[in-house]
């Protein structure tokens, strides 16, 4: 029988960049596939020719076992293709509901718009995620109220809520923590007991071996290898992503020494969601920020760096109070903010990747006029560290690949030399090397004198990079690891609120 | 590549620049000749001041635009007249006095925009209304205040090269822009807030203080246009800035900067406002009736739109 999907030989340029020069994938009914491949190698290019949103230079692709012509992502759609976005798809300004349901909406008879036909709908699509939903969620709040994960959730109740046969998910658990997957698995799983396939991409090999029937991967625009999970292993998949570059292994470190001046300390630190945390963070330490997903770890880092200030407390720098009210004055004392919701919080489309970098720099040296080429090789030498894939700093941002993208809004700060990094997920869509030298850096950086607090939807980030793990419920902190207490185990006990 | 360069709005503007001159010039021989050429970058100095200051509006994005640059040049005019009066050394008082007050005026309108959140096509409409009844009042619909025999030879006489002294204000202006939006932080924080406003905001970017700021400069800029205006015509009344708040906007459009923000750049938008004129010089040349003008500059708005509104926004 012929399979679900059958792609071959797939290229396209973009201008003077070759996104695919042979891209091959190969679905099958009922099947769930990992795409894999590290930032810029083509996996999104590749999932948005399936969709019909990218049309390609050349190459088959059959769906059903029929030559398909994809004009436009609605004929992708009859076809029972769907796709989530890496960038997300939604309507900052609509409210859930209406993103969930637009361009299909629910109708009654004689073709009114069914308001309650959508309820019902919306609430039965809803359900699955429910518990694992966090504050203030409803499918009558504006997306753009909405936390990353939530964003990210209500993307896939869009996909699935038109009930395509094969679903392709770009990075659909980037922001999502661990309960959230699970959740997100067993549905997969349900769907593939129904016949639906998915393809599914994202830079967690757990995640890949824990769901997966078949793994294809991609290196520098080509499928390289294509496996059956069951009969292949970590070694030899991440062998076929990277070649034979040697990944860097984890970064064993000595412990800051316990004396090391305090970076920045927060007293009594209270807002809306907020109760009363305290911490500091040493020079030469990476604290982490561990819990469920949303407990109070975004709103401390926003706080601690003025975009959403504290109602109440006190923020000292280098040991001098000094108050945060603004991003601009604690970027001015040297701090730094990375997210990972980098479409909402860190891209300036339509601007060339210098400008993208730029910006924060001026500020925090309050240049007034500049000249570029005082700043490029600056910037070129913060992206080299990071292993940016791109072809000239002054091309669009929207040209880069969602990881590559990631590692300018990394860039950006270290460009600025900042002494306390605050990092909000900043991992997210980076492949696994580049995590690496990543973390990698930043403990180089730690070991300059950097203080860094550190939050990731990944435990196995957390655990991977921190000295210390503080474990946040409900806008508290409630348990705190250190030394032999940082296993996997002591942080999933601490985060479900027992004693660890 | 071929449908890159027709879609590259410098281009665009340039190339409607030779084909308005070369239908001028069929209409009516004599349309594209020297002297002529001179008297329509005149006019479009006049509209490309104001419009420097409607772009930078649009360029911080928020739905920026800035609807009361007419009467704002009205206002200019009308303070103008009455301050210089006839006298030569009352010129620079003149335009400080102009200037202030657009200038205050529109910083209250980024005030608006900016703390009070009100939508900027209400606000600066809302102002139009304003500012039109305080000059009613004022002026009592009579004529009023004439201009400095020098300013008037700055605008309409040949200075150097045989161009009149406002083009090299022009040019100086040009300059000046490319330099404010390119090489300082401030031009760079410009397009950052119009790009994405919460991203420019965790880059440590001023938003507020500068939106507020951009409306005062579009104001400040209202209000120097409105002195040149009276240099220009001789007198002023009270609806002289009138057509501008249209012919500016579409300049913006023409020079392709993004009614979304965060795009474009100040010399498109100079050839889109010597685009515009020429357009407007044909089409008096045709005898067309100032409704038909408006009309043709409205279709003309609408077209551009279609042409690049419609690239797509980034969404979440
Ligand atoms: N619109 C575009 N214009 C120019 N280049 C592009 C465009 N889209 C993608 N590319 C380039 O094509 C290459 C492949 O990008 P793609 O987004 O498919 O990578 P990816 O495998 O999804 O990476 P990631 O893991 O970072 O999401 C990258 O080098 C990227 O810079
Ligand atoms: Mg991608």
């Amino acid at each position: 029988m012929a399979p679900l999907l059958d792609v071959a030989g797939v290229a396209k340029r973009f201008g003077a960049v070759t996104a695919l020069s042979d891209g091959a994938l190969r679905v099958g009914t009922g099947e769930i596939h990992a795409l894999l491949g590290a930032n810029g190698s083509g996996k999104s290019t590749l999932c948005k020719i399936i969709a019909g949103a990218v049309a390609r230079d050349a190459g088959v692709l059959q769906l059903h076992g029929a030559d398909a012509v994809l004009k436009h992502p609605r004929d992708a759609e009859r076809l029972g293709v769907g796709l989530f976005y890496q960038e997300l798809s939604l309507v900052p300004q609509l409210t859930v509901a209406d993103n969930i349901f637009l361009g299909h909406e629910r109708t009654a008879p004689l073709g009114f718009l069914s308001a309650r036909r959508k309820r019902a709908d919306v609430t039965a699509l809803i359900s699955r995620f429910a518990p694992v939903l966090g504050d203030g969620f409803s499918p009558d709040v504006p997306v753009a109220r909405l936390a990353a994960d939530q964003r990210q959730i209500v993307e896939i109740l869009k996909v699935l809520s038109r009930k395509p046969k094969l679903i392709i998910f770009d990075e659909a658990t980037a922001a999502l923590d661990r309960r959230q997957v699970a959740i997100f698995f067993d549905v997969l799983r349900e769907l593939r007991a129904e016949g639906v396939s998915s393809i599914f991409i994202s830079h967690r090999m757990d995640e890949i071996f824990a769901v997966s029937d078949r793994i294809t991967v991609m290196r520098n625009g080509v499928t390289v290898a294509s496996f059956a999970t069951a009969d292949t292993d970590q070694d030899a998949v991440v062998h076929a992503m990277v070649g034979d570059a040697p990944l860097r292994e984890r970064i064993e470190h000595p412990r800051p020494a316990n004396a090391a001046p305090a970076r920045i300390t927060l007293t009594s630190g209270t807002s809306r969601r907020l109760h009363g945390v305290s911490l500091s963070v040493g020079a030469g330490e990476i604290l982490g920020l561990g819990g469920l997903q949303g407990q109070g770890q975004s709103v401390l880092l926003q706080g601690l760096f003025g975009a959403a200030p504290f109602t109440n407390g006190t923020i000292a720098i280098d040991g001098k109070p000094v108050p945060v009210r603004s991003p601009a004055a604690a970027v001015r004392h040297g701090v730094a903010y990375v997210s990972g919701d980098r479409g909402r919080d860190a891209a300036l489309q339509g601007r060339s990747i210098f400008e993208n970098i730029a910006n924060a720099t001026l500020v925090r040296e309050k240049r007034r006029v500049f000249w570029p080429r005082q700043l490029k090789p600056r910037f070129e030498e913060a992206l080299k560290q990071l292993n940016t894939k791109y072809a000239s700093l002054d091309a669009p941002i929207g040209s880069l690949s969602g990881g590559n993208q990631q590692k300018v809004f990394i860039a950006r700060w270290l460009a600025t030399g900042a002494k306390v990094l605050l990092l909000d997920d900043p991992a997210k869509g980076v492949d696994l090397g580049a995590k690496a030298d990543f973390f990698s850096l930043a403990r180089g950086l730690a070991a300059e004198g950097a203080g860094i607090v550190f939050y990731a939807s990944d435990d196995a980030e957390l655990l991977s990079v921190c000295d210390r793990i503080l474990v946040f419920n409900s806008g508290r902190i409630t348990a705190e690891l250190t030394g032999s207490t940082l296993t996997s185990f002591h942080l999933t006990k601490a985060a479900y609120g027992e004693a660890a | 590549m071929s449908t890159a360069l027709i879609r590259n709005p410098l281009v665009l503007a340039f190339l409607s620049i030779l084909v308005i001159l070369a239908a001028g010039e069929i209409i009516s021989p004599g349309f594209a000749r020297g002297d002529q050429i001179s008297k329509l970058l005149t006019v479009s100095a006049i509209l490309g001041i104001v419009a420097a200051g409607q772009c930078l509006v649009v360029i911080g994005g928020r739905e920026g635009i800035d609807l009361s640059v007419g009467v704002m040049i009205s206002l200019g005019a009308v303070l103008a007249g009455n301050v210089m009066s006839g006298s030569n050394g009352a010129i620079a008082p003149a335009f400080l006095v102009a200037g202030g007050a657009t200038f205050l005026i529109g910083i209250v309108n980024g005030l608006g925009v900016t703390f009070l959140r009100i939508p900027p096509l209400v606000m600066t409409l809302g102002m139009t209304g304003v500012v039109q009844g305080g000059l009613t009042v004022i002026t009592r619909g009579i004529p009023s205040g004439n201009a400095a025999p020098a300013l008037m030879s700055f605008v309409n006489e040949p200075l150097f090269l045989g161009l009149p002294g406002i083009l090299f204000i022009w040019a100086l202006i040009g300059v000046l822009m490319w330099f404010l939006l390119r090489r300082t932080d401030l031009g760079y924080a410009i397009y950052a807030m119009g790009s994405n406003e919460r991203a420019a905001t965790l880059v440590g970017v001023p938003v507020r203080f500068i939106r507020v700021l951009l409306y005062g400069l579009s104001g400040l800029f209202a209000g120097i246009t409105g002195v040149l205006v009276i240099g220009y015509t001789g007198n002023s009344f009270v609806s002289v800035g009138d057509q501008y708040m249209l012919l500016s906007i579409i300049a913006v459009v023409i020079g392709g900067v993004s009614l979304n923000g965060g795009t474009g750049n100040y010399f498109g938008v100079m050839l889109g406002a010597i685009a515009l004129t020429l357009l407007q010089s044909v089409l008096t040349t045709l005898q067309l009736e100032s409704w038909g003008r408006q009309l043709t500059f409205g279709v003309v708005l609408v077209l551009l739109m279609l042409l690049y509104g419609r690239s797509k926004r980034q969404r979440v």
